[in-house]
């Protein structure tokens, strides 16, 4: 009996505790709901520092799932590792009139590790808990506290992460002590900050409300142009017992250097006289510096390590040399240290690697920008940049990862803004010679010769680097050519700072074309056909964002049987865009056939109504591209 | 000592040969990176505590970089419970490696270098190292030790893996008192295979005492195990060897049967805690469904209600699974379970509700076929429910919430099930795609003079192109944002109305009708009117490739396409491309493709029709089935082409 009594008065508690809160579907706002799976219906972020290295993070989240399109949102997964804890996670659920159907705490938590498959060691974990709701909606209403012991980087502030989804309230406050300095940054930010203090703590806080759902619109700019979200960083901070401060990006350069790079460059003896040895000849420092790196590229192999102060924390450069592998920072310390040795100084490197170009930001210094690291050769007036982290990449060329971007160098000097050098459009180049054969039964055979230039040398160095059994099935994909036989293939590479991949081709293809009313159709661009249309996005909000400008040329020759006759005028098609441009040209002589295809597309940022003419584009190339000829028998 | 006699057997450690450290590239396949020189492996049952001891051995040359993902070791560690869980010791490891001078020269694995994740997975810790000093043509040599407390699932040997091998040897130590069913998979043959007895072996203790035989199996000159679309698990073709215990007797002479017959395993199943006897509960379910089946006499309509409770109660967890894992009536409770928990308690409630509905448990695609010899009951890791109506016996899974009754996930459709049927012998069912994978098309468009057509489209599909099309749309928000993306991805067409009926009705094909209106003028010249019928979804590509093929083409289950459109064109056209009949049989019935065009006055009825009567196609009817879809390919090139007649 008196069990009873108490599970009553518990749920007495958590029910007045929430009176006040009402989860109902119904009192969602109307305006809200279109295009939403789910609705964040309040979160609350409150990060507090009580001491450098002390700082407890309480989430409160509620969120009601409209349908199956949104059950991903409610999942709870709570990352951990050595520095952070998880202090405490529950929370309740509530059925589509806001009652409270079912609660859960911690020991409903699943736990696994979060490591990357990729990664040979690190710590990180996850605690998580996926809501088994199987009617719609529904509201799942959690709180957690994280406790880190360091105080180096906060996590971004982000409500809108993903599409789809709705917010009615989110909100982010930061306390901290009267002398602990916050910098922040926002973005798409249109209130402003409030702050309060009172005689031993201020508070910073931030909120959104009644965000409608984000759709998503190919060719968007990085998400910092268009979505909500707050950086933070300190003045002063401790990571565990290492204590430091930094407010730009010279101070960052100094902490890095003095804490996480100093002292990590001592090589064996045998190395360094190895290194001398191997110079000694040499009196141009590039050509040392060329010599040295591609000897580190034959030495050392790429493996994700991550060690010390949040992985932050090189492999010293002997250990890199004793075992032959790293990860990016190991193996640009190492070859720092190589150079060091050569009397050639360079610069450890943090950059924002990736498809998408991004800057670290100019007026913001904080420790999680930038995900990778590459090195900085400051040779007067030739600055040159190597890429540590791979075994083919020729001397001085970065590849789309981590070009045009800017990027923090850091030496005992303290720390400066650079930018990585360009893979200009012009210079993206795929540059192609195919002559075909084309025999009595519609097969082709003939020769494939294919440069490939800029980021598009870069591309094709995934498919360099496959086995040779792993080429001769993937090259069918690149050429979809029906029955493709691979008579012979090869590669060949200048390695320069402007590498070149020639790639030749022996093919046959047979039943290329195909016959109608005794007429032969020919689909005139064999090889190069744009296919990726993108979708229509009608009241499109973002700008047309291009991150990356390529050019392509194609010229392919058919010559055709006796038994067919070539009857037509030439054929030209030009198409000229401020983001692209088109052109082909279709010309005859005797029964031979020459096609040419140039097709370029600029980068850049264009108008939001100009994303239609875009799709426009691409679906007038996707059909010019699989225009046919259509060729009379010669009887 | 004998103890140590297969020690001798293993090749020395950090020893290459003088033609090991010369070899340049392996002459039966030039085109590999890296090739196995030498691999052993041993097993035994040790004495001290009975538990099987794996140890593994080899040594791999790597020509060239393209391959140094060789030199990245991952080794699984079994963990059950606190109790039972595997060990890993004695691992050691070394490279040898030309420098710059071309010299040869060594580095061993450091032992601080050796990491271990725990949990990777589920059960699974993993320890992981990096062979050091990867450089073009070193060798890399590494050898471990596993402890492990199960014994029954002996360590099986893959022959066959991703690298070509030279000689790879598996020598077993098996205990007279242990008995274990062996099977080979795969066509490569045995270069060496051979038995001897070594006396007084295995010495549990109590003066008991059994001699061993010592089994050598090797390959040589072992192919690299290449895999191909469209193929079910690579465990189905790979050369390997497996190991079942069926019997051993303990010292004190009692002999305990294991997986010896079904029969055994039927006895087994139907007093498991985790099968037979969660199948006791179905008392549990009967207030549960009882008001679901009120006035209610149709056994059918019985088990469809119930089916469709199930699948809408349970939002299941991902895992797999034969036996119920939280039990039946937590996992129903919690609204949760693996796939044991959330079937078998289908079959409780089945039967519940009066109706014969039995387990069935089965080895899913990417799990590999069963042993069809004798039962290996860890070849399994899925069970289904089948429930019998009249003469009829209907097969589901209610994991998933979209499937309709009677149609398996895909994951399911793998050769053969065996039901366990405990009012009489359990029997094996085959498990095939009970419903084709079909779509008809029907096309309603008139093109005006200004080279516009105008008209409906009406798609029916069924089998599994329905459940993957319902899955689809579930992935938006509501139909009509479904639909909205369609138009968005055609520029060419505007959906100017749509309807899509049956979305819920899972037992019916989902039909879609469009009201469209796409522009077919051709852009420079607007007297001609170019059209292609398979505006929708064209066979662009064929989707085979290879020139030749190794391993059957598994499709999983039949289908079919059906394309009829009539179109209307304007009096002063003319059509100027006439487009010739095309028919093309697949041998034996496999299937066919068929197209064709006729003309009356303004109007153009064009069929088009392909099918695909097999699951399965074999190596050998590769060619045709591949030529089919050359011709497809082919065929919906061809554009109707009208002209302004002059």
């Amino acid at each position: 009996m008196k069990r009873a009594v108490l599970v009553f008065t518990y749920l007495l508690l958590i029910f007045s505790s929430r009176a006040q809160v009402n989860y109902a579907v119904s009192a969602i706002p109307k305006t809200l709901l279109p295009r939403a799976g789910a609705i964040v219906r309040n979160s609350e972020t409150s990060i507090e520092v009580k001491a450098l290295d002390d700082v407890i993070s309480k989430h409160k989240v509620a969120i009601t799932v409209l349908n199956s399109s949104g059950a991903n949102e409610a999942n709870i997964d709570l990352y951990y590792d050595k520095v952070t804890q998880i202090k405490l996670a529950k929370g309740i659920i509530y059925n589509e009139f806001g009652l409270p159907v079912s609660k859960f705490t911690e020991k409903n938590f699943n736990d696994r590790s979060a490591v990357s498959s990729m990664s040979i060691y690190d710590d990180d974990r996850v605690k998580f808990f996926h809501p088994t709701q199987t009617s719609y909606p529904y509201t799942i209403e959690y709180e957690y506290e994280i406790r880190s012991k360091q105080s180096l980087y906060f996590r971004d502030w982000l409500p809108v992460t993903t599409t789809g989804v709705s917010i009615e309230k989110s909100s982010l406050s930061f306390i901290c002590p009267l002398n602990f300095k916050l910098r922040h940054k926002e973005f798409n930010y249109t209130g402003k900050v409030q702050e309060l203090s009172d005689k031993d703590s201020r508070t910073f806080k931030w909120q959104v409300s009644n965000i409608s759902p984000l759709r998503y619109e190919p060719y968007s700019p990085d998400h910092e142009q268009f979505l909500v979200s707050v950086k933070l960083a300190p003045e002063t901070f401790a990571f565990k017992n290492i204590k430091g401060s930094f407010r730009n990006w010279d101070e960052y350069g100094r902490w890095m250097y003095e804490n996480i790079l100093k002292g990590r460059d001592e090589l064996p003896e045998q190395t360094r006289s190895l290194v001398l040895d191997m110079v000694k000849d040499l009196q141009n420092p590039k050509e040392k510096a060329r010599k040295i790196y591609e000897y580190m590229q034959s030495k050392t192999r790429y493996i994700s390590i991550q060690i010390g102060i949040g992985g932050y924390l090189p492999y010293p450069a002997a250990e890199v040399d004793r075992l032959g592998y790293g990860d990016c920072k190991g193996l640009v310390n190492y070859t720092q240290a190589l150079l060091k040795v050569a009397g050639i100084e360079s610069y450890y490197a943090v950059v924002e690697a990736g498809g998408l170009k991004k800057d670290l930001l100019t007026d913001f210094t904080s420790m999680n920008q930038g995900n990778h690291v590459i090195l900085c050769l400051p040779f007067k007036n030739d600055t040159t940049w190597l890429e540590c982290t791979s075994k083919i990449k020729p001397f001085g060329f970065l590849g789309d990862f981590t070009d045009d971007r800017q990027v923090v160098v850091c030496s005992a000097e303290g720390g400066k803004l650079m930018r990585t050098p360009k893979l200009e459009t012009a210079g993206n180049r795929q540059i192609r010679r195919a002559e075909f054969q084309v025999s009595d039964k519609g097969d082709l055979t003939g020769s494939i010769v294919t440069n490939f230039e800029g980021s598009q040398y870069d591309n094709h160095d995934v498919l360099y680097n496959e086995a040779y059994a792993e080429q001769l099935k993937k090259l069918p994909d690149l050429y979809p050519l029906p029955n493709l036989k691979i008579q012979s293939f090869q590669y060949k590479k200048v390695k320069e700072a402007r590498p070149v991949t020639t790639e030749s081709l022996s093919i046959n293809s047979t039943d290329y074309c195909s016959f109608n009313a005794g007429k032969l159709h020919l689909v005139v661009n064999s090889l190069n056909k744009y296919t990726n249309v993108p979708k229509e996005v009608r009241s499109r909000v973002n700008p047309v964002f291009i991150n990356r400008g390529w050019h392509d040329e194609d010229e392919i020759t058919y010559q055709l049987p006796d038994s067919y006759k070539l009857n037509f005028p030439p054929e030209k098609k030009r198409i000229e865009k401020p983001f692209g441009s088109y052109t082909t040209d279709i010309t005859f002589s005797g029964n031979k056939i020459t096609y040419k295809r140039i097709m370029q597309l600029n980068e850049g940022t264009y108008a939001p109504e100009e994303y239609q003419q875009l799709v426009d584009f691409f679906q007038t190339v996707y059909e010019a591209d699989h225009a046919k000829l259509i060729v009379e028998s010669a009887k | 000592m004998a103890y140590f006699a297969s020690a001798q057997q293993d090749f020395s450690f950090a020893k290459p040969g003088t033609e090991e450290f010369n070899l340049k590239r392996y002459d039966k396949d030039t085109s590999a990176n890296a090739v196995v020189l030498r691999e052993f492996g041993t097993a035994y049952l040790s004495s001290s505590d009975s538990e099987l001891i794996f140890e593994y051995h080899v040594r791999t040359k790597i020509f060239n970089s393209k391959e140094f993902r060789q030199g990245n070791i991952e080794i699984p560690i079994y963990k059950k419970d606190a109790n039972s869980f595997e060990k890993l010791s004695n691992i050691k490891g070394i490279t040898f490696y030309p420098d710059e001078q071309g010299l040869i020269r060594s580095s061993e694995l450091d032992p601080k270098q050796i990491f271990t994740e725990k949990k990777a997975y589920k059960n699974v810790d993993v320890t992981k190292f990096a062979m050091p000093n990867l450089r073009d043509g070193c060798i890399i040599e590494y050898s471990y030790r596993l402890q492990s407390p199960f014994v029954f699932n002996f360590r099986k040997w893959e022959f066959q893996s991703d690298l070509p091998k030279i000689y790879s040897e598996y020598s077993p130590r098996i205990p007279a008192v242990y008995n274990y069913n062996i099977s080979i998979r795969g066509p490569l043959k045995l270069s060496k295979n051979t038995g001897s007895v070594e006396k007084d072996c295995y010495s549990p203790g109590g003066g008991f005492k059994a001699d061993c035989s010592k089994m050598i199996y090797a390959m040589e000159d072992i192919p690299a195990f290449k895999e191909e679309d469209y193929m079910t698990a690579a465990s189905n073709f790979k050369s390997a060897m497996y190991f079942e215990l069926s019997d051993y007797t303990s010292y004190n002479g009692v002999k305990t049967k294991l997986t010896k017959e079904w029969k055994d395993v039927d006895h087994e199943l139907k007093t498991h805690e985790a099968f037979g006897a969660q199948l006791k509960k179905k008392d549990f379910f009967k207030d549960k469904i009882s008001p679901l089946l009120s006035g209610q006499k149709d056994e059918l309509d019985k088990a469809k209600l119930i089916y469709k409770y199930w699948q809408n109660w349970f939002k299941w967890n991902s895992n797999y699974g034969e036996y119920s894992n939280d039990g039946l009536k937590k996992a129903f409770e919690t609204h949760t379970g693996n796939v044991g928990d959330i079937n078998l308690s289908l079959v409780a409630a089945m039967n519940a509700a009066d109706l014969d509905a039995e387990p069935v448990i089965l080895s899913t695609r990417s799990n590999g076929t069963v042993n069809p010899l004798f039962p290996v009951l860890s070849d399994f890791n899925y069970s289904i429910c089948k429930v019998n109506i009249g003469d009829k016996s209907y097969l589901l899974d209610a994991t998933d919430p979209l499937l309709p009754f009677g149609l398996l996930p895909m994951r399911c459709i793998n050769d053969k099930g065996r039901v366990m049927s405990f009012s009489k012998p359990s029997y094996w069912i085959d498990l095939k795609a009970s419903q084709k994978e079909s779509k008809t098309i029907n096309l309603n468009l008139t093109i005006n003079e200004s080279g516009k057509a105008e008209g409906t489209i009406v798609i029916y599909s069924s089998g599994y192109e329905a459940y993957n099309k319902r899955n689809k749309i579930r992935r938006f928000n509501s139909t009509e944002e479904y639909v909205e993306d369609l138009d968005e991805r055609m520029p060419k067409i505007k959906i100017m109305k749509s309807e899509i009926l049956n979305l819920d009705t899972l037992d019916r094909s989902l039909s879609e009708t469009y009201t469209i209106e796409m522009d077919v003028a051709d852009k420079q010249d607007r007297s001609t009117l170019i059209f292609n019928p398979f505006f929708l979804d064209r066979v662009t590509e064929n989707p085979f490739k290879l020139a030749e093929r190794t391993y059957p083409v598994d499709m999983g289950a039949p289908s079919e396409t059906r394309i009829m459109m009539t179109l209307s064109f304007p009096e002063k056209f003319e059509v100027i491309s006439k487009i010739d009949p095309v028919g093309l049989a697949l041998p034996d019935k496999g299937g066919k493709f068929i197209a064709q065009v006729s003309a009356e006055g303004n109007t153009l009825l064009f069929m088009n029709h392909t099918q695909l009567n097999k699951s399965i196609y074999s190596a050998e009817e590769y060619p045709y089935l591949k030529e089919l879809f050359n011709k497809i390919v082919q065929s919906q090139q061809i554009d109707l082409v009208f002209k302004k007649k002059i």
